[in-house]
């Protein structure tokens, strides 16, 4: 007993010192994911707990529930919840499709070039920060922007129209910003998925009588469809981060009934208002909904369609 | 320039959608431009003359003042360097560090490679938010410094399996011939996989150095003191009214022959600033993020 034990301890200990490179190499490696990654996953223990800094982890005293009653009751949470499912909701209505229309378009274009020219120009909202979007959109939509001065000398209208002043044209205002900024970036995975599709396969349709049209329908569509079931169940399994950065930049005091999300809700208690496990129990409830959403819906997805991301 | 092979019959039909098509695609560049193009005519035309309004394509009144005004101010100065650094050290330290570990986990000799691989992918899928990691970052002492721009950041699961796939993909030959020769595993990274990886590095820098570039909200949360400022979060201070006087007004004091900026035009001018960089760089790197994209599509 006592000798194989002993054995097989000494050929582990040879294992080791013969893959000794790649174990010192991975020291400072999962040093750092135990502290960057697997600590503050510890840390959402602090939503149970009435942390206050200072006090470690540990001498905290445990509350339960309490964090997360205190915000499933509380008089925002109906309208945190409402604006997150808005801005997500119309972003997947309008920002879903809009880049598989976009490759669909681009894929018809006769000149390879003028199709280039066009993707290079679609990436370019995508490369700038959203401090520089915001800049832009305040130029453009600000009560002395572009669009409110030329409406006015056309006698359009009289008075400005508050574009970043009225919180009822928030989302809309977030949802097209989000797809200017982003339909050119991912229109590419469709591209992608496009140009992966065996050409043979148009070649057979045309000999069975498939026009232009059909081709797409009967075979570009289908031959793309797993890409587009991918990407819906990722959209869907994100469902509640409505953005962050955008709100921040584009809200102001009178748009906050319509811009506050729940990230945003999380940042303005907890870092702002210093009420951490308030802050992190409703962040903690947004990952565990949101993991819960992306199992089922890839559940759904797999039965229905047999495409699965896990 | 080639055209596209076509398959199936084109009637008159086919052809109108051809004209609507491009058409689209026109109006579709012209939506996609025309911000930065107006951007750009507010940064070069004169403060006070901007804001009589009016300005949509072209400046009415040409002025560099703007410009002048943005490069004498030496917090700006300061914002583009931490700026740049950043995008440096963070892109060259993240691609560095993730890529030896993508390195490693496609070694076959390796017996923890699967044990390494599951505790980062583990880190796509939970988190524990940002009120955590804001605290984590308070406890270690990392707030007001410049290593919070890049160690935090300097391993990415995402980007591990995007470049452990194309790892893979390398012959076993290159890296079996350097270790017989005695080479460490150091130096077969150095000097085999990285040369011979670069257009997945290639990628991944595009990724990250965007990303670093772009960020604003970190160095708010944690910089909050301003001495590591960079050029976004210097914009966003402009993107309030009331900072963006203050700062032109001051640098009017100080030089007063620029009297005729106004917090518009110059607001325009530093976005610009904080653009033109990536707008003159990307067309050349689209090769590599389309090929990032793609490689990232065929591992999710």
């Amino acid at each position: 007993m006592d000798a194989g034990r002993a054995s097989r301890w000494r050929r582990i200990k040879r294992r080791f010192w013969r893959e000794r490179e790649y174990w010192l190499i991975s020291i400072p490696l999962v040093i750092w994911v135990l502290i960057f990654a697997y600590y503050p996953l510890y840390g959402l223990s602090i939503s149970f707990l009435h942390y206050t800094p200072g006090m470690s982890i540990v001498e905290s005293p445990w509350v339960g529930i309490e964090y997360f009653r205190q915000f499933f009751f509380s008089p925002d949470f109906l309208v945190v919840l409402r604006n997150t499912l808005a801005i997500s909701g119309l972003g997947i209505l309008f920002g879903f499709p809009a880049p598989i229309i976009l490759a669909l378009l681009l894929n018809e274009l006769k000149s390879l070039r003028f199709k280039k020219v066009t993707q290079t120009i679609s990436y370019l909202p995508y490369f700038i920060s959203w401090v520089v979007m915001a800049s832009l959109i305040f130029s453009l939509l600000g009560n002395e922007g572009v669009v409110n001065d030329l409406l006015r000398r056309a006698g359009i209208i009289d008075r400005a129209i508050p574009f970043l002043g009225k919180g009822e044209y928030f989302w809309w205002l977030i949802t097209f910003a989000n797809i200017w900024k982003g339909v050119g970036w991912s229109s590419i995975i469709y591209l992608s998925a496009i140009a992966g599709i065996d050409q043979e396969l148009y070649a057979a349709g045309a000999v069975d009588g498939l026009g232009r049209f059909g081709s797409v329908r009967h075979i570009t569509l289908p031959g793309i469809a797993p890409t587009i079931v991918l990407l819906w169940i990722l959209g869907i399994g994100g469902i509640l981060n409505a953005g962050f950065e955008q709100q921040l930049l584009l809200g102001n005091p009178q748009t906050r009934e319509y811009y506050e999300v729940i990230d945003t809700y999380a940042y303005k208690y907890g870092i702002q208002l210093g009420r951490y496990s308030y802050a992190t129990a409703v962040g903690f409830l947004k990952s565990v909904i949101g993991l819960g959403l992306v199992f089922l819906t890839n559940r759904i997805s797999k039965n229905l369609f047999e495409v699965s991301i896990i | 320039m080639r055209d596209v092979p076509r398959y199936g019959k084109g009637g008159p039909l086919s052809s109108l959608f051809d004209w609507v098509n491009v058409l689209v695609m026109l109006v579709f560049i012209s939506i996609m431009v025309f911000p930065f193009l107006n951007q750009l005519a507010l940064s070069l035309n004169d403060g006070y003359d901007a804001m009589k309004g009016g300005i949509v394509l072209w400046p009415r009144k040409v002025s560099l003042s703007s410009y002048e005004l943005l490069i004498s101010h030496p917090k700006l100065l300061r914002g583009a360097l931490i700026s740049v650094l950043r995008v440096v050290v963070g892109t060259v330290t993240c691609v560095f560090m993730t890529g030896l570990l993508a390195y490693i986990i496609t070694r076959p000799g390796f017996s923890g490679k699967r044990f390494l691989r599951v505790l980062f992918i583990v880190t796509m899928y939970f988190s524990g938010g940002l009120i955590p990691f804001y605290l984590l970052i308070v406890r270690i002492g990392l707030t007001n410094t410049f290593t919070v721009y890049w160690l935090p950041s300097i391993l990415n699961a995402y980007y591990m399996l995007i470049m452990a796939s194309y790892m893979q993909n390398l012959p076993d030959s290159l890296t079996e011939s350097a270790r017989m020769d005695g080479a460490s595993e150091m130096r077969v990274y150095l000097q085999i996989i990285v040369p011979m990886s670069t257009p997945v590095l290639a990628a991944i820098s595009i990724f990250a150095a965007v990303g670093h570039w772009n960020s604003w909200f970190d160095v708010l949360i944690y910089n909050p003191s301003g001495t590591w400022d960079t050029l976004q979060v210097y914009l966003r201070r402009l993107l309030l009214e009331i900072e963006a006087l203050a700062t032109v007004r001051d640098m009017q004091l100080m030089q007063s022959r620029l009297r005729n900026v106004s917090t518009v035009t110059y607001r325009a001018a530093t976005a610009m600033a904080v653009t033109v960089p990536i707008v003159i760089v990307y067309p050349f790197l689209q090769r590599y993020f389309i090929s990032g994209i793609t490689l990232g599509a065929v591992k999710a």
